[in-house]
């Protein structure tokens, strides 16, 4: 799957008008800085956005939030993890919701992101990697086409 | 609620027993089409579904019913989690020679369980749940279906629910995730809505095998006795009117049924995904006594390009009793114009079918909320 996650990629940085050269700045998957977890393998950040997973191995819920449906950021991290823009995944979240399970909660801001996953146990997130600071850790670092431009 | 007296405190119990909520913790209070309506802070979620569904049958009346009107309660803490879905049928109805009225009304609760989760491995489910047998009955609810009418395999050979203790997770396997359900019923007392069809003694399994993001593949297994006088067992129904697969506007009064007779069930079930394009099909097998029944169906969906508009197909085959095996073409359009909400129309046509499934013209809508 990573060739055509790549190729949607740079296909996704094209739309927006972005000149595809090369990676840039990296997404970072946090978690509180005080967590027990330390990494965080990308089967796992599927499988826990996805709400196939519930629990960590600690045994705490997960809690993983995500940036509004229409921001860059947030349709790159759905583009590197799922190979699926956010609105190709509403048909999963209407069965998912028959099933009594809802999508990760929204958060308007990466500011907003960092200030929850510091303050709750088993909460996850992810922003741009200059914008980490002591609060979090990062889990997991993703390549992502550069969006700022 | 009447309904479900006995089980309903021993499910409610760890919900007042819970600590307090963090902050944070679910949606705040934005509420959004599709997704439900969070209460606070509490970890409650209201939600659910509606479906008006209009039939034409060729040589039976037309009826119109607002067939569905489902409310959800979800709750979930840590390691708990309840589920609820009380449903009233028929809300309103109408059809040839009959006005419009709630005549046909009926409240039932169709989900209500509450998990514990141990971990991603292992979970324990105690109430009433959906009969974990092929896929669509897993997912039957108007909006998230892509036909108005019902697959005869997913409903005729087995009961839709089941209340008891399941044992749920998702394991790996080969590098792959297998999800498994192991179930046993506790019987119907617990159960005061008497379903049309219940299981009795009932034990089963499925498993969930997802090979690639894109193919998943099922096998089901059961083994059950039907309850007297509620038996589906593929015989021709009693009633003149026949049904279509939406029971709700065709009822049917099942034979009386040997309930001394234990069934079993095999099931293979297989699902295709890729962008918006997507196959089904489900096949299930059921022998006890001198009964054998094949029935199975193959759907696909192909999105109208640039649009949201899509095109569906349906092949049926179902053995019955009183005659040569029925088959059945379907036939019709989906529209999507925003996720939650869909309007589907659909002929059906089909060769020894005319109990089951009669030919005609079917359309509904349906929307998540």
């Amino acid at each position: 799957m990573k060739a055509p996650r790549r190729l949607a990629s740079l296909l996704f940085a094209l739309l927006l008008g972005c000149a595809p050269a090369g990676l840039a700045e990296p997404l970072a998957v946090i978690a509180a800085a005080h967590g027990p977890l330390d990494k965080l393998a990308p089967d796992t950040l599927k499988r826990v956005y996805s709400r196939k997973s519930q629990l960590d191995p600690h045994g705490i819920r997960w809690i993983p939030v995500n940036l509004p449906a229409a921001d860059p950021l947030r349709r790159a991290f759905s583009l590197a993890v799922f190979d699926a823009l956010p609105e190709d995944l509403e048909e999963y979240w209407n069965i998912q919701y028959f099933q009594g399970i809802n999508p990760p909660q929204v958060l308007a801001s990466e500011e907003a992101v960092l200030r929850f996953v510091a303050a709750t146990p088993g909460a996850m997130g992810y922003v741009r990697a200059h914008l980490v600071d002591a609060r979090v850790k990062v889990l997991l670092l993703l390549p992502i086409p550069d969006l700022r431009h | 609620m009447a309904l479900h007296r006995p089980i309903a405190p021993a499910l409610l119990l760890p919900l007042l027993l819970s600590p307090p909520v963090q902050a944070g913790d679910g949606d705040g209070t934005d509420y959004r089409l599709g997704r439900g309506y969070a209460l606070g802070d509490s970890g409650f979620r209201l939600g659910g579904y509606a479906s008006a569904v209009v039939a034409a049958p060729r040589n039976l009346p037309w009826r119109f019913a607002l067939k569905d009107l489902s409310l959800f309660v979800t709750w979930e803490r840590e390691h708990w989690r309840f589920f609820s879905e009380t449903e009233v049928s028929n809300a309103l109805s109408a059809g040839q020679g009959q006005s419009l009225g709630v005549h046909e009304a009926e409240v039932e609760i169709e989900r209500l369980y509450l998990d514990y989760l141990h971990d991603d491995a292992l979970a324990l489910r105690f109430g009433k749940f959906l009969t974990p047998i092929g896929r669509w009955n897993l997912l039957h609810a108007e909006p998230v279906v892509w036909t108005t009418t019902r697959p005869v395999a997913t409903y005729l050979l087995f009961a839709t629910n089941d209340t008891g203790l399941m044992l749920h997770g998702n394991v790996p396997l080969l590098g792959k995730r297998l999800e498994y359900q192991v179930y046993g019923g506790l019987g119907s007392a617990l159960d005061p809505k008497q379903p049309d069809n219940p299981f009795a003694n009932s034990i089963g399994a499925h498993l969930n095998l997802a090979l690639t993001d894109t193919l998943e593949l099922g096998l089901s297994y059961a083994n059950f006795r039907l309850d007297e006088n509620h038996a589906p067992s593929g015989t021709q129904p009693s009633d003149s009117l026949g049904y279509s697969n939406i029971t709700v506007l065709y009822p049917v009064e099942f034979p009386d049924h040997d309930a001394d007779q234990r069934q079993n069930l095999v099931g293979l079930d297989a699902a295709w995904s890729y962008r918006r394009f997507e196959v089904m099909s489900e096949w299930v097998f059921r022998a006890g006594g001198q009964e054998r029944f094949w029935q199975g169906y193959v759907q696909g969906v192909a999105p109208l390009a640039g649009t949201p508009w899509y095109a569906v197909g349906r092949y049926e085959y179902f053995q019955q009793e009183w005659g040569p095996p029925g088959q059945l073409g379907v036939f019709g359009l989906a529209l999507r114009p925003i996720p939650p909400l869909v309007w589907k129309v659909e002929y059906r046509l089909g060769s020894h079918n005319e109990a089951i499934a009669p030919d005609g013209l079917y359309g509904s809508i349906a929307v998540l909320f």
